[in-house]
């Protein structure tokens, strides 16, 4: 017994060793064992091969047979074995054992790293508490339980019999015991699990966040591209112009003859068309106005439908007064902003920056829209004028701007103090044409395709054809409702409405066309709906009791607001009233998506009503701000198009947010 | 820690409705699996008679002892005794006496490598009865051998 320690070395212990234990199957393994069975033998043995020691031999060998059969002993001895021959064979020579131990391995690093341990209960008594009736333990309790209640109302009724009932009693408490510690247990568990759940929605938040980055980038670099896209595509046209000009003019010239061919090395004259060449493309250049680039956008932005419904995008301090009217094409396109300063602004939504200044009104834009790069504008001046987006001088790169070039899409920025000024002359290809017929200021127009109707305060709707550029029928409100009256009186004559039409109501509050339809909605609180074809109003919806200020119809119904703080949703065929709800204050600004109804209702914060849930709520500045102890201003204008809300506030603040 | 289970425990198999209601519900929670549900399983199937089960569940249990630095010192026993069961003698006291050397006064840890001490006692002394029996039968045939070539000589 003396060899021990010798006997301990003669074991090597593998699993000490990472790479060992990585890799079951290694020679050395297998060496171990082969070394451990013939040490064990050799041990055995090695009595036997000492002559020296014959004599002493049988007495020796009794000792040690006596001595194995004593357990202690046999520990002993075997305890200095880690493992047993069985265990070895096994995890070395079996696929199956290798495979499992293989995934089950634990590096070491790990079994280095364990910390204190800080848990209320440990996983076992989770386990336990959560299935009683699995273990032992918890079966016998159970029993117990209900026996002891049994017992509890024998024993009362009983009256108790002595030491006997006292047992009962305290086998009672026991369980009872038990189980106040496993609702504990299970108490913990529960805390500890919501504990993980935020833990890994925390995780989960910061994921989506990263990849929301990762998003937005796409984003950017997608519009970039495409608008170099555009570029080249412009580019190939005009190059695409220039060689069929080439082509048409190299067949007009007249082949050349025999004789030709012959003076041709001598003459120059003839070489008078390469001249022409380079003189037509440049003539016709400068004579043919750029075509009109469709700069609609290929891509569709996803990026803000993947953020929390009233989430601001941005928000810039886009004018020095209050808006008075705002359009933008699609999410994340183009914006175009009109205020009480008399400016009216053109802005990437994407990069948040002004593109440009539109000049040429002499008042105020009170209402505009704009729709494939194309934009109108109605002006106090009582002119309508037509502008291309699309010839704007802009870099959407922005080198212009240094301090703008770190925004990303999703910059939260604070809003300027000052409007940044864009460069100048960037919208000098712009304006396309004016449209002057009406006789006082334009307050509602609205367009598609080729017609665009504008609604006056001298008391008419106008329709125009945008192909011609002229006016094509006027039509006179207040002859429509005399015409309505002297048909069936009462119903459809003009109203003077309850609240009277005081300076800050326009006449024609809105207007919508769809190819012959026409919607107007007037300071009588009226809302008529015209064909276009005989000039003649069909219908009248009846209800509002304050002037209509905004209306939009899709194919199923007219959604109207006005100031006498109602939004009323109208079946289009029938031409009742669907829904109706109101607010504290009269709305200024309406808008609707597929999802959405957003109005401006002279608040802070802009209401949104979720048509598909049915469900009221705010969005905007006014929720975030209260908390600063902030009151932004009162929004005065929102737009609305697949969830991208664009509103503008009365201290000239635009501020962008998902819906 | 008092809160572990004895070896005793892991020796007394769940029926198989009870080791299924735990699979289900681990299944459940699919990869957002929670630690406790991982572990209730994990302790079903250590618990279970058949190798293929009790294997899954030391996979389980090292998963959890990995992903959960807050679990690793329990984990530990509960790793000790599946690979107990399994009969990694090696590993069972490997975890165990790292497990030992953070707590020596833990009860169930005591009482395991007791446990295994025993059984690697009595299957060493298995081993060493067969390896002698061998080498005693390879003696008597090599004698054999030896004589009988002695004879022919």
């Amino acid at each position: 017994m003396a060899s021990d320690p010798a006997h301990q070395n003669e074991f090597p212990d593998p699993p000490s060793s990472p790479e060992n234990e990585g890799s079951v199957l290694s020679t050395r393994g297998i060496e171990a064992f082969s070394r451990k069975v013939t040490t064990t033998a050799s041990h055995l043995m090695a009595p036997l091969g000492d002559p020296t020691s014959h004599p002493h031999y049988q007495s020796a060998m009794g000792e040690v047979h006596k001595q194995l059969r004593r357990p202690m002993l046999q520990r002993n001895v075997f305890s200095m074995a880690r493992t047993t021959p069985t265990d070895l064979v096994r995890s070395t020579l079996s696929s199956k054992e290798i495979q499992s131990r293989a995934l089950s391995y634990v590096p070491d690093e790990m079994l280095q790293n364990i910390p204190e341990d800080e848990n209320q209960y440990s996983l076992f008594q989770g386990f336990q508490a959560t299935f009683p009736e699995f273990t032992e333990e918890g079966r016998k309790h159970r029993r117990r339980v209900s026996r002891g209640r049994k017992l509890l109302e024998e024993t009362e009724t009983g009256h108790g019999d002595g030491p006997h009932g006292v047992h009962k009693l305290r086998k009672e408490k026991a369980s009872m015991m038990h189980q106040f510690e496993m609702l504990g247990v299970r108490k913990n568990m529960a805390s500890c699990e919501i504990r993980e759940i935020d833990n890994k929605m925390a995780n989960l938040m910061g994921m989506r966040r990263i990849i929301l980055e990762r998003l937005a980038n796409l984003e950017q670099e997608e519009a970039l591209l495409e608008h170099e896209i555009v570029e080249v595509e412009g580019k190939l046209e005009d190059a695409q112009d220039l060689a069929d000009e080439a082509e048409s003019i190299a067949l007009q010239t007249p082949p050349k003859s025999d004789e030709d061919v012959a003076s041709e090395t001598g003459d120059a004259a003839d070489f008078m068309s390469q001249s022409v060449y380079e003189k037509i493309p440049s003539t016709r250049a400068s004579s043919k106005t750029r075509k009109p680039r469709n700069i609609r956008r290929k891509s569709m932005p996803i990026l803000h439908e993947h953020f929390k419904p009233g989430t601001m995008i941005r928000s810039v301090r886009a004018h020095k007064d209050s808006i008075t009217t705002l359009d933008f094409d699609a999410p994340f396109g183009l914006m175009v902003t009109a205020a009480m300063d008399d400016s009216v602004r053109v802005w990437d939504l994407n990069a948040g920056r002004c593109i440009g200044l539109l000049e040429g009104h002499t008042a105020s834009v009170r209402t505009l829209q704009v729709e494939d790069n194309i934009l109108a504008t109605g002006s106090m001046d009582a002119t309508i004028r037509l502008w291309d987006l699309s010839k704007a001088h802009y870099d959407p790169q922005g080198s212009q701007f240094g301090k703008d070039d770190e925004d990303d899409g999703i910059a939260f920025e604070n809003p300027d103090d000052q409007p940044v000024d864009p460069p100048s002359g960037s919208m000098a290809d712009c304006p396309l044409f004016t449209l002057n017929a009406h006789l006082d200021e334009i307050t509602a127009l609205h367009f598609r395709d080729n017609v665009l109707v504008s609604g006056s305060a001298d008391k008419t709707l106008r329709q125009w054809d945008l192909e011609k550029g002229r006016c094509v029928q006027t039509l006179d409100v207040m002859w429509a409702a005399a015409q309505a009256s002297a048909l069936a009186d009462g119903d459809g004559t003009w109203r003077q409405t309850t609240r009277a039409a005081d300076g800050s109501a326009d006449f024609v509050g809105a207007l919508q066309v769809f190819e012959s339809a026409l919607a107007c909605g007037t300071a009588d609180g009226m809302v008529r709906l015209w064909d276009l074809r005989s000039g003649q109003v069909h219908r009248s919806l009846v209800g509002h009791t304050g002037p209509v200020t905004c209306l939009q119809f899709d194919d199923v119904h007219l959604v109207t607001g006005s100031l006498d703080r109602s939004i009323r949703i109208w079946d289009l065929r029938t031409g009742s009233i669907y829904d109706a709800f109101a607010f504290d204050h009269p709305i200024t600004s309406m808008m609707f998506d597929t999802r959405r109804i957003v109005c401006a209702a002279g608040e802070d914060v802009v209401k949104v009503y979720d048509k598909v849930e049915g469900r009221h709520w705010d969005c905007g500045a006014g929720i975030t701000e209260a908390e600063e102890q902030k009151s932004p201003a009162i929004v005065e204008r929102v737009r609305i198009r697949d969830g991208y809300m664009v509103e503008g506030r009365r201290d000239g603040v635009v501020g962008v947010w998902t819906c | 820690m008092t809160q572990l289970p004895y070896a005793i425990d892991a020796e007394t198999p769940l029926s198989k409705a009870e080791l299924d209601v735990l699979r289900a519900q681990y299944e459940k929670e699919g990869d957002m699996v929670g630690v406790q549900t991982k572990f209730n399983y994990a302790w079903g199937l250590v618990k279970s008679d058949t190798r293929t089960d009790q294997h899954l569940g030391v996979m389980l249990l090292s998963e959890i002892f990995r992903t959960s630095p807050e679990r690793r010192r329990e984990c530990l026993y509960y790793l000790a005794l599946g690979n107990f069961k399994l009969g990694n003698y090696a590993n069972a006291r490997k975890y165990n006496d790292l497990l030992l050397d953070n707590e020596p006064a833990n009860l169930q840890a005591t009482n395991l490598r007791a446990l295994i001490d025993d059984k690697v006692a009595k299957e060493g002394l298995m081993g060493v009865a067969i390896v002698s029996g061998i080498a005693v039968a390879a003696g008597v045939i090599g004698g054999v051998l030896l004589r009988n070539l002695g004879r022919k000589r």
